[in-house]
């Protein structure tokens, strides 16, 4: 698990007057659970991204657990990122020809950590999250099933923190819910921090700290109590 | 990371398959080119292997060496048989030996010549005997007949309006061993025959070769006794005389000698040749610069193809950059998969261009009667590597783009 604190973040595209990210502080504790909000253009994929290592912010800081990795190259990034973040896509970015089980260790075997122990790991994890068959190809499942794989995927390294990009959007209310419930289970029973960007009431209900952007600004940090 | 490779070949297959098919066809024709060019080379040096020195009458020197080597049908003008007789007498001489043609049975040439230049040419016979009567017949490794059928030659080809030879019929006595030459496609008779057959007896007829007038088999006898030891006076005009010289030396003498003789013209078939392959390296310059142009197109298709290859894995690519895939695994993989498909493209052009060779010379070979061997040289292998290599820099240039990549970007596309 691990803890984010970003300081005087700003993400400035060239073009634009405007930052399309400011973020003056923003403390993160390790085991959190944090649903990020917002209308379309506001920044949550900025956000994502900066807090992920995809991109660099223009300015600032981010740092997880005392290493600023906007500091870092983007191979290291890259190597950081693999071994703390498990990410899940609104897309799944599942790949078609591979079975379950392989889609789940192919960024391991990719980066070259996979071992015996991992493979046993990628299993168990496909059994947790209800997928019986770890052989079948992923073309044949449906889109409940693929993003239940996308989420083993997710954590199979035993990430500090879970970031879902729109992890329920592209599922119907059943599968969505389901979802929800995977992650926020899983996320409790490792310890991991989970940040969920998400536009479902559903799943932002069932977080503790809700963050609302607009226009790349924070516009409100709510903690309601009764969670 | 094999696994992954397949399974993004598998889908994508069609386009995979052209890029493998179109590398496959560039690589085909160029192989294909050079080993037929070697082939018809190696081929046509070994067919005239045996043919030291050809004397004939004056004519077309390139005509004489095809008539005689390749026994391409053509009416050669004549010498005197008293050059035939000059020559067995010449101290320079180990053999000469004359060679009549203008008859064929079933597309094959009849040939009229010697016990002697049969043993100077060949191994011998893998069954039955020489001839040793007028009417006997000793045929080529490729034809297909067997000792024991009798057979009645036509003058000129059938196909080309020849007609028989009424009356006369040739026992086929043996059959030789193959020598790889158009010979073997040969049905070679005593000389004395093709004489009698045509009624060219006694020295008569110096000039072209006109055989309309005289289409009686005159003196031929089936069972008459085999003559090869002639004089001057009873030896009628010859197309051609084979001679193998005692030297090198003498070789270039005899050659010299009856080069400047009035009426008679003397050739190295391998020098004839020569002249020929001059010609024929000409043509492969042409052929292999219209290969050329052919594989600079497959390069150029393959270029476009390697980008939109690229193009349809951005996301894919974002996606496993995202997940903390590094960078150079990335490259890697996409300079595998694209050196894969090279790779079999020109293996599979490879065994193509041999394949596509090999069944061209046999079917020349079966026509012609002389084998076009196939044979592949270090160069050849060389020329393989050298494309290898270019293909692994050219599959870097994506890999290297798909490296560059920007993660975020490639999510976006």
């Amino acid at each position: 698990m691990l803890s984010l604190r970003l300081t005087g973040i700003e993400m400035v595209f060239p073009g634009l007057d405007t930052p399309a990210l400011s973020i003056p502080a923003l403390d993160l504790p390790a085991g959190a659970g944090l649903a990020i909000s917002g209308p379309s253009g506001s920044g949550k994929s900025t956000l994502v991204n900066v807090i992920t290592g995809l991109e660099r912010p223009t300015r600032g800081k981010v740092v997880w657990n005392g290493i600023d990795i906007a500091t870092l190259s983007e191979g290291a990034r890259d190597r950081w990122r693999g071994a703390n973040i498990g990410l899940v896509m609104q897309d799944f970015h599942l790949f078609p020809g591979l079975s379950a089980l392989e889609n789940v260790l192919l960024p391991a075997r990719l980066a070259r950590v996979a071992d015996a122990a991992m493979i046993a790991r990628a299993r168990d994890l496909l059994a947790e999250v209800g997928l019986a068959r770890p052989g079948q190809r992923i073309e044949t499942m449906s889109r409940g099933e693929m993003q239940r794989v996308a989420v083993a995927r997710a954590l199979l390294r035993r990430p500090g923190v879970i970031v879902a990009d729109e992890p329920t959007a592209s599922l119907d209310a059943v599968n969505g819910a389901a979802i929800g419930a995977l992650l926020i289970g899983l996320a409790r029973q490792t310890g991991a921090t989970l940040i969920a960007v998400s536009h479902d009431p559903a799943l932002i209900g069932r977080l503790p700290r809700r963050l609302t952007l607009a226009a790349g600004r924070i516009t409100a940090d709510q903690m309601p109590e009764t969670c | 990371m094999g696994r992954f490779i397949l399974a993004d070949l598998r889908r994508l297959w069609a386009g995979s398959g052209i890029m493998v098919l179109l590398i496959a066809m560039a690589v085909a024709l160029g192989i294909g080119i050079t080993l037929q060019e070697r082939a018809l080379r190696l081929g046509s040096a070994r067919a005239s292997e045996k043919f030291d020195l050809v004397i004939g009458a004056r004519g077309s020197e390139t005509q004489l060496v095809l008539s005689t080597v390749f026994l391409q049908p053509a009416a050669l003008p004549l010498v005197p048989g008293a050059v035939l007789a000059g020559l067995q007498d010449d101290p320079r001489v180990l053999w000469a030996e004359p060679v009549g043609f203008g008859d064929f049975h079933k597309g094959y040439p009849v040939v009229g010549t010697t016990t002697r230049l049969i043993a100077g040419t060949t191994t011998g016979l893998s069954e039955g005997r020489l001839f040793a009567a007028e009417g006997d017949a000793v045929i080529g490794a490729a034809v297909a007949l067997a000792p024991g059928e009798e057979i009645v030659p036509s003058h000129g080809e059938a196909a080309l309006g020849g007609h028989d030879h009424e009356g006369v019929r040739y026992r086929v006595t043996g059959r030789l061993q193959p020598t790889g030459t158009p010979w073997d496609r040969a049905i070679l008779v005593p000389i004395q025959a093709v004489w009698h057959v045509h009624g060219l007896e006694e020295a008569h007829g110096t000039g072209e070769a006109d055989h309309e007038e005289h289409e009686e088999p005159a003196g031929f006898d089936a069972d008459a006794a085999l003559r090869e030891d002639w004089t001057a006076a009873d030896l009628p005009g010859i197309p051609a005389i084979l001679v193998k010289p005692a030297s090198i030396a003498d070789a270039y003498k005899l050659r010299q000698e009856y080069r400047v003789r009035e009426n008679t013209n003397a050739v190295f078939p391998a020098e004839v040749l020569t002249g020929l392959y001059a010609l024929l390296g000409d043509a492969r310059q042409v052929l292999a610069a219209v290969a050329g142009a052919a594989q600079g197109l497959v390069a150029a298709a393959l270029l476009l193809v390697a980008v939109v290859h690229i193009g349809q894995r951005r996301r894919q690519i974002g996606a496993l950059r995202a997940l903390g895939v590094p960078s150079p695994a990335i490259f890697l993989l996409v300079w595998t998969e694209l050196f894969a498909l090279v790779c079999a493209g020109i293996a599979l052009g490879f065994l193509g261009g041999v394949l596509g060779a090999t069944l061209l010379s046999r079917s020349v070979g079966r026509v012609q009667g002389f084998d076009l061997p196939i044979e592949i040289a270090p160069g050849d292998l060389a020329g393989l590597a050298i494309l290898l290599v270019i293909a692994a820099l050219v599959a870097a240039a994506p890999a290297w783009a798909a490296y560059r990549q920007s993660p975020v970007a490639s999510l976006r596309a």
